[in-house]
């Protein structure tokens, strides 16, 4: 999978590029809007991570650029201006998703496995991991041939995790994922504790493969 | 509070009223000595004109003597006596008070006694003139006087408050110009001009303070703005490295828990610096969209997010959506509007609580269970922080009153029957 990272800050760029490398990504970096136009027009990107502010011109164009060239690459909108009409125009121009800053890494993978997996042609739209996979229209969850009916956070939490795997994630990520940004709002986020515990139960009944681990006690690992 | 221009009215009323009671008795000293003075005079004429006659007229002393005895008795208040030739000669006035029987009352009476000869003998004359009563001169003046200090102070009131109405005018308009003034919606005053210096100046000044104001307001805001603007891309790069670090397979327990409890200042470092920057555009007016919203929609929206706060607390959610009235706002702000007042109760109720969320007609409720009345004056101020938690940002409740200020709402804040109750007046 390759990833174009569009993001004029250097070090947040590098760090990005860190975190999805070990995801088994493949990332290219840009750093102004010439070199992000250049790459846009030479290359195909499974998605590209467009910051709006860059040195040289404006995120948006290079997204109307994109798609005036009818490419089909995903692209997610990575910004701190966090304004509404940023979010509806992109949205409307054709970003796939929008992620304001600051974000965890483990958020920007969890979208970035979404608008991959719904960017890909895959008529029956499921999502296979091992022995579980994943109905992706009607949100079937089947571990062999059991079926196992999950509420919306649990649904929500196991693609988190398979979008992340091998990754460490923290009590706080989780819950800014289940809550959005009103999660810092709050100081506890033990409910977090209950809607993992749940779904590792659940999951524990059809006896899958326990990738599901704890770490510490202070973040949870899907371990292939 | 007295009014300015009662405050001389008071003492002109007062110098008015000493002036005139001193004046009571100069004026009485000084018609009495007029008074006194004029009768001696006339006593003393009369006296001379009464011997300059009798000498020149030529009769015998038998005659004379008749003349003199008939004088006596006829002539009121004068009388012509045979004297001694040893008494003396010179004229002496004096005052007596005695019972006239004419008029039947006491009076004063005002005497001269001289030496007149008539063929060259001394005679004693005497003669007395009725001198009005000083009470009765001293009630005439002290009467007028009443009277002028009356039509004094009617003119006083009358003047006063005829010129007030006019002086006052384009002070009046200066006050109700600054009272409706707001900073924030940084249009200068301009005032028209008037007659009165003083007020001219008045104005000029204010004017000049007002644009002052308006422009350190406005570098006040863009500096908050710019300055959230800048600690965003520290902040998003620290919880970028601190995502990294948690990666780290050689990380033993003590420092995962470490880095997990940087999270927490860290996420309200992030929710202040968003809240300044969200402060800073509803107050640069960015928020004008507006449109009929589904309260229940947002409410339950809001929920979706905060339920699990909810029930990690154990708390009683209750809603009661009684009017099914839209609610106009611009979406944005009525979400957060919620957020904020919802997640704000989550926090502050404790375990087991109760969180109830009304619509009715034109109002809008949030009430939560709690244990004491909150300071009203800070609670809607800017980082005035009422408890010792440290996830409050200190800007939310700071934020949903602009949003009600946005929106021509009124919140209000009640402590009833251990309840917290914000009411908004839509």
């Amino acid at each position: 999978m390759k990833i174009l990272v569009i993001e004029d800050e250097k070090e947040l760029a590098l760090d990005i590029v860190s975190y999805l490398g070990d995801l088994n990504y493949r990332c290219e970096t840009a750093h102004d809007f010439a070199t992000a136009k250049e790459k846009i027009n030479l290359y195909k990107y499974d998605c590209i991570l467009l910051d709006l502010m860059l040195p040289g011109g404006d995120g948006m164009s290079l997204l109307e650029i994109l798609r005036a060239q009818n490419k089909q690459d995903g692209v997610i909108i990575i910004s701190a201006k966090n304004a509404l009409e940023d979010k509806i125009k992109g949205l409307t121009i054709g970003a796939d998703d929008y992620l304001a800053k600051p974000f965890h890494h483990s958020e920007l993978a969890a979208r970035i496995h979404s608008v991959i997996r719904r960017k890909q042609f895959d008529p029956s739209n499921l999502l296979i991991q091992k022995e579980i996979s994943i109905d992706l229209l009607s949100k079937v969850v089947k571990v062999a041939e059991h079926t196992v009916t999950l509420t919306k956070k649990e649904y929500d939490l196991l693609l988190f995790f398979i979008g992340n795997k091998n990754r460490v994630l923290s009590k706080s990520a989780l819950a800014e994922h289940l809550s959005g940004d009103l999660a810092d709002m709050f100081d506890s986020h033990d409910f977090v504790y209950a809607h993992v515990k749940n779904l590792k139960k659940k999951l524990n009944e059809v006896s899958y493969g326990g990738y599901l681990k704890t770490i510490y006690g202070t973040g949870y690992k899907w371990e292939l | 509070m007295t009014k300015l221009l009662d405050k001389p009215f008071k003492a002109f009323t007062i110098y008015a009223l000493i002036i005139l009671l001193i004046s009571i008795p100069i004026y009485f000293l000084v018609v009495d000595w007029i008074w006194v003075s004029e009768i001696d005079d006339h006593n003393l004429l009369t006296k001379n004109r009464v011997e300059d006659k009798l000498s020149k007229v030529q009769i015998s002393d038998e005659e004379l003597q008749l003349l003199l005895n008939t004088w006596n008795v006829l002539e009121p208040g004068s009388s012509i006596k045979e004297l001694a030739k040893s008494r003396s000669k010179e004229d002496s006035t004096y005052e007596v008070t005695k019972f006239d029987e004419y008029q039947n009352e006491t009076d004063r009476f005002r005497g001269l006694k001289g030496v007149i000869y008539i063929k060259g003998e001394p005679y004693l004359y005497a003669i007395e003139a009725n001198v009005e009563e000083s009470y009765e001169t001293m009630f005439a003046i002290g009467l007028v006087t009443a009277v002028l200090y009356g039509l004094l102070v009617v003119g006083f009131i009358t003047l006063n408050k005829s010129i007030a109405k006019q002086i006052w005018l384009p002070f009046d308009h200066t006050l109700s110009q600054l009272k409706s003034f707001d900073l924030k919606s940084s249009e200068g005053i301009h005032f028209e001009p008037c007659e009165i210096e003083e007020f001219e100046e008045l104005n000029e000044t204010v004017e000049k303070l007002i644009l002052q104001n308006i422009s350190i307001y406005k570098q006040q805001k863009s500096f908050i703005a710019n300055a959230s603007h800048e600690l965003q891309t520290p902040i998003a790069l620290l919880k970028s490295k601190l995502d990294l670090l948690f990666q780290n397979e050689n990380l033993n327990e003590a420092q995962s828990e470490l880095i997990q409890s940087i999270q927490i200042p860290l996420g309200r470092l992030t929710r202040v610096n968003k809240n300044l920057l969200l402060l800073a555009k509803i107050e640069s007016s960015h928020f004008e969209d507006r449109e009929q919203l589904d309260f229940a929609k947002i409410l339950k929206n809001s929920l979706h997010f905060l339920g699990d706060y909810i029930e990690e607390k154990n708390l009683e959610f209750k809603q009661e959506i009684q009017s099914d009235q839209a609610v106009t706002s611009s979406r944005f702000l009525m979400e957060t509007l919620v957020n904020n007042l919802l997640s704000n109760m989550i926090r502050h109720t404790a375990s087991g609580g109760k969180i109830h969320v009304k619509l009715l007609e034109g109002r809008l409720i949030f009430s939560n269970s709690g244990l004491g009345a909150l300071q009203k004056e800070f609670l809607f101020k800017r980082f005035a922080i009422s408890t010792t938690e440290t996830t409050s940002s200190g800007l939310g409740l700071a934020i949903v009153k602009e949003i009600c200020l946005v929106n021509g709402w009124e919140i209000h804040y009640n402590f009833e029957n251990f309840h917290h109750i914000f009411s908004i007046e839509l």
